[in-house]
């Protein structure tokens, strides 16, 4: 399990952000005392941090030099701060990636999934499986019982997202955030004949009724 | 200063002096100064005369030259009066040193007023900054509502969000040299970061956005310019009629590149069409849907404008507006 150390100080923004990662499944700490920061770094090891600029009595960017002086734990840095200038002198100071509130949690999720990855970190699986399908994010395909079905982006997206959250009811709203995530901007109409056309494939590999419709809530696999 | 202003200035002046000559010739003629002697007398004075006032007037247009001369080559008019050479009379010295006391004090009001707007700016921009985290811990609170209060809460925050954001830029737009650091960008990056960040509000309003490959590079401020895209997508999706497409493409347009942004909404009845980039000119759209300040597309104008972006805008009512940006940039080599 990987351990993310948040280095925040607004408490409400700190608890929820360990809640958020600790469901992700890594392992969150934070920062509570907000003296002797770099010994504390070094004393927990981290694999990320993530690290606010505004904090008590201490400008972040300094802290963040100061962190990269004693080790080489990959840095996102945090803030409301927007401008450019800031966005500079923090990658300059040895931060791997500046994101600014309010963030977009998926958003947020997947550059810290990226910068963990470029450390050397778990990789993103290449192909997910569930419900007797599998699926190749690489080539774009689906198999089931030895036969396969190629699919368009969108398919792909939408059926990666039920595969990721399956058994569970996923809702159209909480499909159409997700493929706008994926940069695939669709609206209510679209999504229904993408769904229908992927539902029309399936069955071509035999697995035909495999999504069902729970009227009035959404699609579960 | 012309001959015919140079004269009435002098008009009394000369006819008392020629009045005091006239009195002294008729003076000396009546004590029986001989004719000729006289004559001479009265020709060489009006010589003497012409001369001084011709003296004068050149003297007088060479200043007034002068003066002009060095106001055309000041940058900051308002610092002439430090500029130009001490006057020589003690009379234009009063002048001047009235003029130069004026001066002072308009120095003053204007640099009051130039370091109150600062620190205004300043304020705004740690108080945008202080308003994110409690709308950043409320985003992450409404993760553990259910579906679709929880998409409500969402929407609400981004509203919010979204005017912050122009009331911070609007703060920023004063003096945006401050904050602006061109470099080159991906443009598909620059318009999904844009679209990103309004999301909420378009996936609300049932927006599709149909997105071309837009495969070039350009060069500019990727937040002023994702903020100028952002702006032009919030009204896409808010003057939206029933299923809405935003189309967004782009062409290389010589040295440029130009992006385009075109729904299928309201559109904008051509006699407002001149007046869209005025500030707070909110439009009958606008006054229809209300919640409109009039702000978007003005401060889109500003932007654009120190960018060096070309702005455009086409529309027609009831079948949808068009804007165009043009960035400078370059088209790239290889295809990513």
């Amino acid at each position: 399990m990987q351990t993310i150390l948040i280095i925040e100080d607004d408490p409400v923004i700190r608890e929820e952000l360990q809640l958020l990662l600790e469901n992700e499944g890594c392992h969150a700490a934070a920062v509570t005392e907000f003296s002797k920061i770099p010994q504390q770094v070094q004393a927990l090891s981290p694999d990320l941090i993530l690290l606010d600029l505004s904090l008590p009595n201490r400008d972040g960017l300094t802290l963040c030099a100061d962190i990269r002086k004693c080790s080489k734990v990959p840095i996102i840095v945090v803030t409301s701060r927007d401008s450019t200038t800031d966005e500079l002198r923090a990658l300059s100071l040895g931060s791997d990636d500046y994101i600014t509130k309010p963030y977009n949690i998926p958003v947020l999720l997947a550059r810290i999934r990226a910068v963990l990855r470029r450390s050397g970190g778990a990789s993103e699986p290449e192909c997910l499986e569930a419900a007797g399908l599998r699926l190749d994010l690489a080539k774009g395909t689906v198999t089931a019982g030895g036969q396969t079905a190629e699919l368009t982006r969108n398919e792909l997206q939408i059926l990666a997202h039920l595969l990721r959250r399956s058994g569970e009811i996923v809702s159209r709203g909480d499909l159409i955030e997700a493929l706008w995530d994926s940069r695939i901007y669709i609206d209510d109409n679209t999504l229904s004949v993408n769904m229908t056309r992927l539902r029309g494939k399936l069955e071509g590999i035999g697995k035909g009724g495999c999504i069902k419709t729970r009227r009035g809530m959404g699609y579960q696999l | 200063m012309n001959l015919r202003e140079f004269l009435s200035d002098r008009l009394g002046r000369m006819a008392g002096q020629l009045a005091c000559a006239a009195g002294a010739v008729c003076f000396l003629w009546a004590t029986g100064t001989r004719t000729g002697v006289l004559t001479l007398l009265v020709l060489a004075d009006l010589v003497l005369f012409l001369l001084v006032q011709t003296a004068d007037y050149l003297r007088l247009r060479a200043h007034l030259a002068e003066l002009e001369k060095i106001l055309a080559d000041l940058d900051e008019k308002y610092l002439f009066a430090e500029c130009i050479p001490k006057p020589k009379s003690a009379y234009e010295r009063k002048l001047f040193a009235l003029n130069r006391r004026a001066g002072k004090s308009m120095l003053e009001t204007v640099s009051q007023a130039r370091s109150a707007q600062w620190a205004y700016r300043e304020y705004v921009e740690s108080w945008v900054h202080e308003i994110k985290t409690p709308i950043t811990a409320a985003r992450m609170l409404c993760q553990g509502l259910e579906g679709e209060r929880r998409r409500k809460f969402l929407q609400e925050l981004a509203q919010i969000e979204a005017h912050v954001q122009r009331a911070l830029y609007y703060a920023r737009a004063e003096s945006p040299e401050r904050d602006c650091l061109i470099r080159q960008t991906a443009l598909s990056e620059l318009v999904a970061q844009a679209i990103q960040a309004h999301q909420t509000f378009l996936i609300q309003s049932g927006v599709r956005v149909e997105m071309e490959d837009l495969p070039y590079t350009v060069y500019t401020d990727e937040k002023w310019a994702g903020f100028l895209l952002g702006q032009l997508l919030q009204n896409a999706a808010r003057y939206r009629r029933e299923d809405p497409v935003i189309r967004i493409t782009a062409r290389p347009l010589g040295q440029k590149v130009a992006l385009r942004v075109e729904d299928n909404g309201l559109g904008i009845p051509a006699h407002e069409l001149p007046r869209v980039f005025d500030r707070g000119f909110t439009g009958s759209n606008g006054r229809a849907r209300g919640a409109s300040t009039g702000m978007g597309l003005y401060l889109c104008q500003k932007v654009a404008g120190f960018l060096g972006l070309d702005l455009r805008l086409e529309a027609e009512e009831g079948k949808g507006t068009s804007v165009s940006v043009s960035f400078p940039g370059k088209e790239e080599v290889t295809k990513s």
